[in-house]
């Protein structure tokens, strides 16, 4: 509904400007500005009067074209300049800073003045010195003594002397500061959650919650290797450690453990204990209990990592079988499996030794210690060498999930910046439909994705059709690309492989893409799914794939709720 | 930090308000051929990805030597996106060919856009920052509601990072750690807070509730907020002209068509009372005054305007000004 006198003011300016427009049709463009763009008139006012300009035949005031404007000039030395320069680049070394606060045009406002001096890295060589005049409040860049690159400042001549200007619109590049940042000292101890996420060498204040011996053959045939692998854990997190040689603290030690080096197994740091690290007991009566960090340091299986070892774990089991198949060796092996889920997630199990289970007793709730973890395609897989390692509980110690429908929602920078997982569900805008979604084909022996009509791999080929779409999705913080596969896509589309081929017959598929984006872009997404997470990035699979559903005044309430924000 | 890994991964679509964008004016990156380059804004968004939302204000077809180019503007409650489409970026331009059609055509429509981060420098040394467009749609009301909302909220998250940021004792990676930045956000706070210095970010909070207050189906504009929120009201608009200056004068110039008007007084008062000093400020208003115009903000404005994006005067001193 429009109400001109709601507009009054802004309707009076459009009529100044186009004296026959219509009042109420005015307001009926201002009401559509404010209901369908959420645009408040004022802000309206001059696309509103643009519009009626047009209408009315009159030349529109359009914004000129940006005028050719002279290149930056960036000169080594003062004598280079003239007194008409501006945007002049230089690189200098500040003598002295000297701010005052200044009256300009009734208000206060802080500029400073002082010494610049060019040439600043010759040593020794001959430098000259000129005044400047900082009217960008660069007060943090400009400390004595530190040489700076300046962008976009102006020569400036008073009664035949010159200066610079340093204009709030330039910029100052701090090329050497005036302090030497203070480096922290090797030897301070870092929480093992920052060590997580660190490389290079680190200095740890743990507790030794397992330890392993192990013997190891070495790479070259020459022989074995004794070591001792096991965990750590301080009250922010644990992590594995690997040491080569003598390791004789038991389990319940605290230890300061100086300069160890990270290393990453898969995804997963581990500390190595070499040579060079110094090893000693701590004593902290303060320091967090054995029993303490042993019960903080049970994962579940969101949490679980490719490449971890020593975790202790309690899942439900969902599913158990074995196969059997001839070794290397010619024996005849073994090995059981099944699939299991926890509240915040799902993952496989995979046993080198029989375990007491009995399929008909599923579901039941396994705990598990000292597990070693290996992914697949996104999936973890709990490894069972020992029988030892694994004991199963009266009872399933949360209400039994059902595994084929479960998922967990995620938040999705969460879920990107954890390791890979199965069976979750978040959300994300999607930010690009990635060329190559829609009919493709697939080398019939190796299934890649084939282009031109030729296998990377095993050459020309005649392909088997597929549907497949790479969607890129982004929350602000994370991304990662999501593939629908054929059923996901169908589902999705909802049209069948066949009706996309002919809707991208003909014109290669440009057209089929056109309206995917403007379907798509900058809406957000709901998949469900698992999630395939290394260096490279997040590669997401999803078997579901729908238009996110969101309650916007919800959501709005969220976020002021979430910073206190309210109008 | 496996920052050589972070690096060749794609950009994460940076959300972010037109005014936090426009004022920025720090780059970083890109000195190798293939490094991503970032505009680094206030908040310490490394703003390389972007992905931005408005009603259409501006859209223009030019012809260049390299071939046509595209470029646009869209409004959000805090000021307008400037995007281009480049030459080199032909899969878009027929696509584009409609929207300007339907634009001339006087329709209005509201845009989702994505793109990278760019800036050029002006005579001045002043610095401005457009998006190039990688991809678009045109959107409904509910789908920039809920663009407004996360931007709301992303903004207020880089908002309440800076204020940890200025409480670290130095502007270190570990100390901004410490202070409990979050991870994406330490190593732009630290280069914002170096190259910033002081500022205050209240402003940044007005478009915040400006535009929660639009999802919310309240559309209200700048000035109203600031009325209806006194408490907000410290240093905004008033301790950044260059804004003023560089941004709203351009894109959107006084409201009636008094505004040309304005400036040709202005220019020709400065053609004639300029000596080689050129003309102090209160004599250019005392000139205005005589003829009839008393709107000091909005003759500084104007001056600004040919100052900075005309490049008809030039202030050679703080406060006194000189044609060309």
């Amino acid at each position: 509904m429009s109400n001109p006198e709601e507009f009054e003011e802004e309707i009076r300016a459009v009529k100044e400007a186009v004296p026959d427009a219509e009042e109420s049709a005015i307001a009926g463009e201002f009401t559509r500005y404010r209901d369908e763009f959420l645009v408040p008139p004022k802000h309206a006012l001059r696309s509103v009067i643009e519009h009626f300009q047009k209408e009315a035949g009159m030349e529109v005031n359009a914004p000129k074209s940006t005028s050719s404007r002279p290149a930056a000039k960036s000169v080594e030395r003062f004598t280079d300049l003239s007194s008409d320069d501006k945007n002049v680049t230089i690189e200098v070394e500040v003598v002295t800073y000297v701010p005052r606060m200044t009256m300009v045009r009734g208000e206060e406002k802080q500029t400073a003045f002082g010494w610049i001096e060019d040439n600043p890295w010759e040593e020794g060589g001959i430098r000259t010195r000129w005044d400047f005049k900082d009217w960008g409040n660069h007060a943090e860049s400009l400390g004595p003594g530190s040489v700076v690159r300046l962008e976009g400042v102006s020569v400036n001549e008073w009664n035949g002397k010159r200066s610079l200007n340093i204009n709030q619109t330039s910029r100052v590049a701090v090329l050497r500061g005036s302090e030497r940042k203070v480096v922290a000292a090797p030897s301070e101890p870092t929480s093992i959650e920052r060590v997580l996420g660190m490389d290079g060498f680190a200095t740890v204040v743990a507790r030794v919650i397992s330890t392993r011996p192990m013997t190891v053959n070495k790479k070259d045939g020459s022989g074995t290797l004794d070591m001792v692998k096991g965990r750590l854990a301080d009250d922010t997190g644990t992590i594995g450690f690997a040491c080569f040689g003598e390791f004789e603290h038991p389990v319940g030690t605290l230890l300061k453990i100086e300069g160890a080096a990270i290393r990453r197994f898969r995804n997963t740091p581990e500390l190595n204990i070499g040579d060079r690290t110094k090893v000693e007991i701590y004593h902290d009566s303060g320091f967090a209990t054995l029993d303490d960090l042993e019960a903080s340091s049970v994962m579940q299986i969101g949490q679980l990592r490719d490449g971890s070892s020593d975790v202790g774990i309690t899942v439900q089991l969902t599913s158990w079988g074995s196969r059997s198949f001839t070794g290397q060796d010619g024996a005849e092996k073994t090995v059981w499996g099944g699939d299991a889920v926890d509240p915040t997630g799902t993952c496989r199990l995979t046993a080198w030794t029989e375990l007491p289970i009995d399929e008909g007793s599923l579901p039941l709730a396994l705990k598990l210690s000292n597990v070693r973890v290996r992914s697949w395609q996104g999936t973890p897989d709990l490894t069972v060498d020992r029988s030892e390692q694994a004991e199963v509980l009266d009872a399933i110690p949360w209400e039994a999930i059902d595994a084929s429908k479960h998922s967990v929602e995620v938040d999705f920078t969460e879920l990107l910046s954890g390791g890979s997982r199965s069976g979750v569900t978040s959300t994300a805008t999607v930010i690009s439909v990635a060329p190559g979604s829609g009919i493709i084909h697939r080398c019939p022996e190796c299934k890649k994705a084939m282009r031109d009509g030729a296998c990377r791999e095993h050459g020309p080929q005649e392909g088997v059709e597929d549907l497949r779409l790479r969607i890129i999705l982004d929350d602000g913080v994370s991304n990662g690309a999501l593939i629908l596969g054929r059923d996901s896509a169908e589902a999705f589309l909802g049209q069948t492989m066949a009706e996309v081929r002919e809707a991208t017959q003909v014109d290669g598929g440009d057209a089929f893409l056109a309206e995917l984006r403007s379907r798509m872009l900058g809406q957000k997404h709901t998949f469900t799914g698992r999630a395939i997470i290394d260096a490279q990035g997040a590669l997401l699979m999803a078997d579901l794939f729908v238009l996110g559903e969101s309650d916007l005044a919800e959501s709005a309430n969220e976020v002021r709720e979430r910073w206190g924000v309210f109008a | 930090m496996m920052s050589g890994q972070q690096r060749s991964r794609r950009q994460t679509a940076i959300r972010l308000f037109a005014r936090e964008f426009y004022e920025s004016s720090l780059p970083d990156g890109g000195q190798g051929e293939y490094d991503p380059r970032f505009i680094v804004t206030k908040l310490g968004a490394r703003v390389n990805r972007m992905f931005v939302c408005g009603v259409v204000e501006r859209l223009e077809r030019r012809d260049t030597e390299r071939g046509p180019m595209f470029s646009g503007a869209v409004r959000d409650p805090t000021g307008l996106h400037l995007w281009s489409v480049g030459s080199f970026r032909p899969e878009l331009h027929i696509e584009m060919e409609e929207l300007v059609a339907r634009f001339e055509g006087g329709d209005r429509f509201l845009m989702a856009c994505i793109g990278k981060s760019n800036h050029y420098t002006t005579e001045d040394g002043g610095f401005r920052c457009r998006m190039q467009m990688e991809g678009y749609s045109i959107i409904n009301r509910d789908v920039y509601a809920s663009w407004l909302i996360e931007t709301a909220d992303q903004t207020m998250r880089r908002i309440d990072a800076l204020g940890k940021a200025q409480s670290a004792e130095t502007t270190d990676a570990n100390a901004l750690r410490d202070a409990g930045v979050p991870k994406d956000l330490i190593e732009g706070l630290g280069l914002a807070l170096n190259h910033y210095g002081e500022w205050d970010s209240e402003g940044y909070k007005v478009g915040v509730l400006q535009a929660l207050s639009a999802a919310e189906g309240r559309v209200v504009s700048f000035e109203e907020h600031e009325a209806e929120s006194p408490s907000e009201n410290d240093g905004e608009n008033k301790g950044e002209p260059e804004v003023e200056a560089s941004e709203e004068s351009t894109e959107s110039p006084a409201p009636s068509t008094d505004g040309l008007e304005i400036e040709s007084v202005v220019l020709e008062i400065v053609a004639q009372h300029a000596g080689d000093e050129g003309i102090d400020y209160d004599s250019i208003m005392k000139h205005c005054a005589q003829r009839g115009l008393t709107d000091e903000d909005l003759i500084e404005d104007t001056l600004y305007a040919l100052r900075d994006d005309k490049c008809e005067i030039m202030e050679p001193r703080f406060g006194w000004f000189k044609t060309l």
